[in-house]
């Protein structure tokens, strides 16, 4: 029999001359009509090798474009215990696997390590451009050499690539098989629809996880072991409390609207609310928002209530009685490095206009929000609003103080934006404050997202 | 493209049926024309004030507002905003935002108008603002104040069409593969349909339907036109592991090459998230008119360069596009990329084979073992062939050696007309 024979090809493994006796002993590897050979999801590629080796069958693998790499990290620090913990495991896990830590608890140093101890050219996936940015920048710091950044207009593959998951998704098929490394940073992202396929696509036999909230509300953290490796560790954000993070205490602000403002909120609330009565929506339901745009613009009544609705929004999140609030707290905290955040990008700009204050969304060039974020890291600047770019994993560690005006019911951004001001500084007291708006629609989305462990205390 | 939130359909027994405007509508030929013009007369005008007039249009005229919304999103899918950073603002703001970030960490105010007061006095001193100015000023680059560079118009009645496949590609983003029945399609739209199923990185399996029993092939050739047709079923390579929607964008893309068959129909199975899946079932006679441009008349600059290349060496063979599906041992079809004509009458036809046709090319080698009734002519490219899976395959492939060559950039006559001349000598 001819030499069985294994290549990589748009994301899938392609196999010829496989024995009969193993099809039943490779995973996942089905005979593909269309091309009149067996193919398998690229994913399965470490699998299936583990498999010939154990069955002793040769094979011609030329599926495999890398080789071992030598990176050598030019900063010679010191992991903290925990860091070593988390290092053991992951080996201890066959070099797979979640490593779940708080915000500032040094996962990024810890990927690091790992990227020196694997030896193998690296793919890092992460959610934003200002993320790439950011581990490029760190890369370049530990291993002094070039860094391919692929994503946001840029194309260029080195040993150490750091790409987005929506770049990779589009990607992976082409250079898959380039990488023996893929880290997943926020790797809560990976489960989604498309994203998955950025981890599917990839043949890299070794894989990193990290997040410091593995769980998702659709419960499809099991398709994420699935693809990267089971968790293998993880510390919750109290037990590094005062000791690698910083101590912190949440202040939650309720602000009364101004008279005016109430009238204005009770009328477009009242107007919001009786359509979805007389239209029968339950905005409960999973079709809910769907079934109001839907039926919203369907009559000029309709329009009149998708109208009330945003006001209503609108007034809640952004009332001029939390504007005061702002302007205390920034008062309060002259000399602080203060981070506002705000749930949309209208109330951002609004803050910013009114105080005159770098504003940093999607919407900001990369140019200046470069210029912003080291402005605020560096000192220059002192106070930050921003939307909700700077939710996940952008480093701030100077930030001591958040002002969340408006956000979501979603208990994972506000971990994250309280994540955003713990990273561990000699003597230094994070706090958080949020301005919820009296008697509105806000005082149940902040009960909702003050169930994680993070909030369980004063 | 339309979001999902413009989408218009109904879903009766699993059946999903997109909700298609009439491209004669007086009432939305009217709208439409506003819209144009108003989109036309955009150039140098800012996004808000472009949308603002847009949506002025949207209230204040008869007929759904969802369709009217659709209708904007496709026009603005075709205007060209200047996005380039103004980097006098941008230095503006930064001088500016240092200046009050020294403010807000020293001093003590006594209420918000002390600081606005003392920020518009440091602002006058660089660009003479006035109170209340200067909010506006500070962030006038964001995109809403972006001016217009360009609007590709459009006919009414094409901004209507382009509408309605709009609603199609819409739904097919949501679907994990294709099934589209051709009949009366020997002819050149079939090229440019392959070019765009090659161009989208999509798979097929082509089969013949053929409700009149076993026939030759060529025989199938002939009847193809009258009852039978081809079978195309389009999809992407995980599609065999995964009902996956990962390749929706492409089959959305490749619709608009279905639109220019003379007799087509397409099932999809429809699937949004969380829901339950319906079917899709539409054909030639919902009356979409093709939104892209057919170059049946256009030879392409390979084919020109070949034909050059073929008329300096001999007079006896014509080279063509290729236009039709060459049927294959095993119930298979493959569509050339080249028909050459000898002026005996023999027809012999080129499949090209580029870096990126690895699995196609296995797959045709496969397909071809152990005969050489097939008139087809494989050509691989040389950085093809550097793929040590593929340099073996053709290593072993007796179809290959016989009737097989490699390339660089195009193929060159010393290395094909050994082997076309092979088909007349074995002829004779």
């Amino acid at each position: 029999m001819d030499t069985l024979k294994i290549d990589f090809d748009k994301g899938t493994l392609i196999l010829q001359n496989v024995p009969d006796t193993l099809k039943s002993e490779l995973p996942d590897i089905l005979w593909d009509e269309r091309t009149l050979t067996f193919r398998a999801p690229a994913y399965r590629y470490r699998h299936i090798i583990s498999q010939l080796r154990a069955h002793d069958v040769a094979y011609e693998d030329s599926a495999r474009q890398f080789t071992v790499k030598s990176f050598t990290n030019q900063k010679q620090l010191s992991p903290y215990p925990y860091q070593s913990e988390a290092i053991d495991a992951w080996h201890a896990n066959g070099k797979r696997g979640v490593i779940s830590l708080p915000t500032g608890a040094g996962k990024t140093f810890i990927a690091i390590l790992l990227i020196a101890d694997t030896q193998r050219p690296t793919l890092v996936h992460v959610p934003t451009i200002d993320l790439m940015h950011q581990w490029c920048e760190v890369l370049k710091e530990h291993f002094e050499q070039e860094i391919g950044l692929y994503g946001g207009g840029q194309h260029e593959l080195q040993d150490l690539t750091v790409t987005t998951y929506q770049s990779a998704v589009m990607h992976a098929p082409h250079y898959g098989n380039r990488f023996g490394l893929a880290i997943y940073d926020e790797c809560h992202h990976l489960p989604g629809d498309q994203y998955q396929y950025a981890a599917i696509s990839s043949i890299a036999p070794f894989r990193l996880g990290l997040t410091a909230t593995p769980d998702r509300v659709d419960g499809k953290e099991s398709r994420l072991y699935a693809l990267v490796g089971e968790c293998c560790y993880e510390a919750q954000v109290q037990e590094l409390s005062g000791k690698t993070l910083s101590d912190y205490r949440v202040v939650t602000i309720e602000v009364n609207m101004q008279d005016t403002e109430r009238v204005q909120y009770e009328e477009a609330r009242r107007t919001y609310l009786n359509f979805l009565k007389k239209a029968r929506i339950n905005m409960g339901s999973s079709r809910g928002w769907q079934t109001f745009l839907w039926k919203s613009s369907q009559s000029e009544e309709g329009r009149a209530a998708f109208k009330a609705y945003l006001t209503q929004k609108q007034l809640s999140f952004a009332s001029a009685a939390k504007q005061e609030w702002v302007w205390k707290l920034i008062q309060r905290h002259r000399g602080d490095r203060i981070l506002i955040f705000t749930q949309d990008n209208d109330t951002a700009y609004q803050i910013g206009t009114r105080f005159f204050l770098p504003v940093l969304t999607h919407q900001t060039k990369l140019k200046e929000r470069n210029t912003f974020l080291n402005g605020f890291r560096d000192g220059t600047f002192s106070i930050l609003v921003t939307s909700k770019v700077l939710n996940e994993g952008v480093d701030v560690p100077e930030a001591n103080v958040a002002i969340i005006v408006s956000g979501s019911g979603s208990v994972r951004e506000h971990v994250q934006r309280l994540g955003r001001i713990l990273r561990k500084r000699e003597g230094k007291q994070a706090v958080l404050y949020e301005l919820i708006s009296k008697k509105t629609g806000e005082q149940f989305v902040n009960k909702r997202r003050r169930q994680h462990d993070a909030y369980q205390r004063k | 493209m339309l979001t999902k939130d413009l989408l218009l359909y109904k879903i009766r027994e699993g059946q999903i049926y997109p909700q298609f405007v009439k491209p004669t509508d007086s009432n939305l030929l009217s709208v439409s024309e506003q819209l144009i013009s108003v989109f036309e007369a955009s150039p140098n005008t800012q996004r808000a004030t472009l949308l603002e007039t847009s949506k002025h249009i949207i209230d204040s005229t008869a007929g759904p507002v969802i369709v009217k919304r659709g209708l904007e999103k496709l026009l603005l899918d075709r205007t060209e905003f200047d996005t380039a950073p103004n980097e006098e603002l941008i230095a503006f703001r930064q001088n500016l935002f240092i200046e009050t970030s020294r403010l807000l960490s020293q001093d003590q105010f006594t209420d918000y108008e002390e600081y606005q007061e003392k920020v518009l006095q440091i602002a006058g001193d660089e660009s003479q603002s006035e109170k209340g100015v200067l909010g506006d000023r500070l962030y006038a680059d964001l995109p809403s104040c972006q001016p217009v560079l360009s609007f590709r118009t459009l006919s009414a009645e094409h901004l209507l069409h382009r509408y309605n496949t709009a609603q199609v590609q819409g739904l097919l983003l949501h679907c994990n593969s294709l099934t589209l029945n051709l009949t009366d399609s020997m002819t050149a739209e079939l090229r440019q349909l392959f070019k765009y199923l090659r161009f989208n990185q999509l798979l097929c399996t082509i089969r013949h339907v053929d409700r009149h029993g076993d026939l030759s092939l060529q025989e199938q050739k002939e009847k193809v036109g009258n009852n039978d047709f081809y079978q195309i079923t389009v999809d992407g390579p995980l599609n065999l592991f995964y009902k996956t929607k990962r390749y929706g964008m492409n089959l959305a893309n490749f619709f608009v090459a279905v639109l220019h068959q003379p007799k087509w129909e397409i099932t999809a199975e429809i699937q949004f998230r969380n829901k339950r899946s319906s079917r899709l079932f539409l054909d030639e006679s919902c009356g979409i008119k093709p939104i892209s441009q057919q170059f049946l008349a256009y030879i392409p600059e390979d084919i020109q360069l070949f034909q050059e290349m073929l008329r300096n060496k001999t007079d006896d063979w014509q080279i063509h596009p290729g236009s039709q599906f060459l049927p294959l041992p095993g119930d298979f079809y493959c569509f050339p990329d080249y028909q050459l004509i000898h002026i005996s009458g023999i027809e012999v036809w080129i499949e090209l084979f580029h870096p990126w046709h690895q699995g196609h090319l296995l797959a045709r080698l496969n397909t071809l073992a152990d005969q050489t009734e097939t008139p087809l002519i494989l050509g691989v490219s040389k950085d093809l062939q550097k793929q040590s899976i593929i340099a073996d395959a053709l290593e072993i492939s007796e179809y290959f050696t016989e009737f097989g060559f490699t390339f660089r950039d195009v193929p060159t006559m010393n290395a094909l007309l050994p082997i076309l001349n092979s088909f007349v000598d074995s002829d004779s």
